[in-house]
């Protein structure tokens, strides 16, 4: 097992609020979504760090839409 | 990162005895220099005799082309990967990596982070369809162990997905998962998922 750190997280009342849904919703921890957050945050970067874009496509339509990063 | 190393035990298939081993949580340059030097020779005098009989390309072994320098390379420093390796006997017996972002299709897990199983390979030796007589046994066993528990300890409660090659689905549903069917994304792979329940009951078995 890796050796983990601890570390305080200041976050308003909107964030909490969408961390604890999503650990119910996925099923996994607060810790595990904001440890998940990160590694795709950083696939994402790398990603688009060597020119490649972030696009949606709704399966039904084909439309595709890009997401911005910034 | 320091690589945490455990202590495994294997089945020497001549003897009937248990082999001593490293489970890894890494995939380092001893390994990529094992398969380089020791795998590939053993594999491509497999292939060779196989061309030589006259064995159609579909019934070589499905894993012959992957290039784990290449695969390890890929992922360098992303958080979302992660390697195991086995070794015993001062070499290197299997490897197997990971991605951390994916999630479940199964109809109780929809949507929930897994750990998916993106290649898992036993040492040419190790493997029963290549030759009279594996070396080994358990290796692969070890890796299927490893990503579970990574499973576990990351919170995803032992959720583990994969692609199978055909010359594996068997051993897939003998560890208890749940064929989901071919995916026509993915070649036609047939795609596997354990449960919660079904990676408790494995590693209670294990």
């Amino acid at each position: 097992m890796v050796a983990k750190r601890t570390m305080t997280l200041n976050l308003t009342d909107a964030e909490m609020r969408v961390l604890d849904e999503l650990s119910v919703r996925k099923d996994i921890t607060k810790t595990a979504v904001l440890r998940q957050a990160l590694r795709l945050y950083q696939t994402i970067d790398a990603r688009v760090d060597k020119g490649e874009k972030l696009l949606f496509e709704n399966e039904a339509t084909k439309e595709k839409a890009e997401l911005m990063l910034l | 990162m320091t690589t945490d190393v455990s202590t495994i035990y294997l089945l020497d298939v001549a003897t009937g005895g248990s082999i001593e081993a490293e489970l890894r949580d890494a995939i380092e340059q001893a390994q990529l220099d094992d398969w380089q030097v020791k795998w590939q020779p053993a594999l491509l005098a497999v292939l060779q005799d196989l061309a030589r009989n006259g064995v159609p390309m579909s019934q070589w072994p499905q894993s012959w082309h992957w290039n784990w320098a290449q695969k390890t390379a890929q992922v360098q420093g992303l958080l979302a990967f992660r390697g195991f390796s086995v070794v015993a006997c001062g070499e290197t017996q299997g490897l197997a990596q990971v991605d951390l972002r994916k999630a479940g299709r199964e109809p109780s897990q929809v949507g929930k982070p897994l750990v998916y199983l993106d290649y898992l390979e036993v040492a040419p030796w190790n493997r029963p369809e290549l030759g009279p007589a594996p070396r080994m046994r358990g290796v692969g066993s070890a890796l299927i162990t490893a990503a579970v528990a990574l499973s576990v300890d990351e919170g995803f409660k032992g959720r583990l997905g994969l692609h199978s090659l055909p010359q594996a689905d068997a051993f897939y549903r003998k560890i208890g998962m749940t064929d989901l069917g071919q995916d026509s994304a993915y070649q036609n792979l047939s795609y596997f998922e354990m449960t919660v329940e079904q990676a408790r009951a494995f590693l209670e078995e294990e």
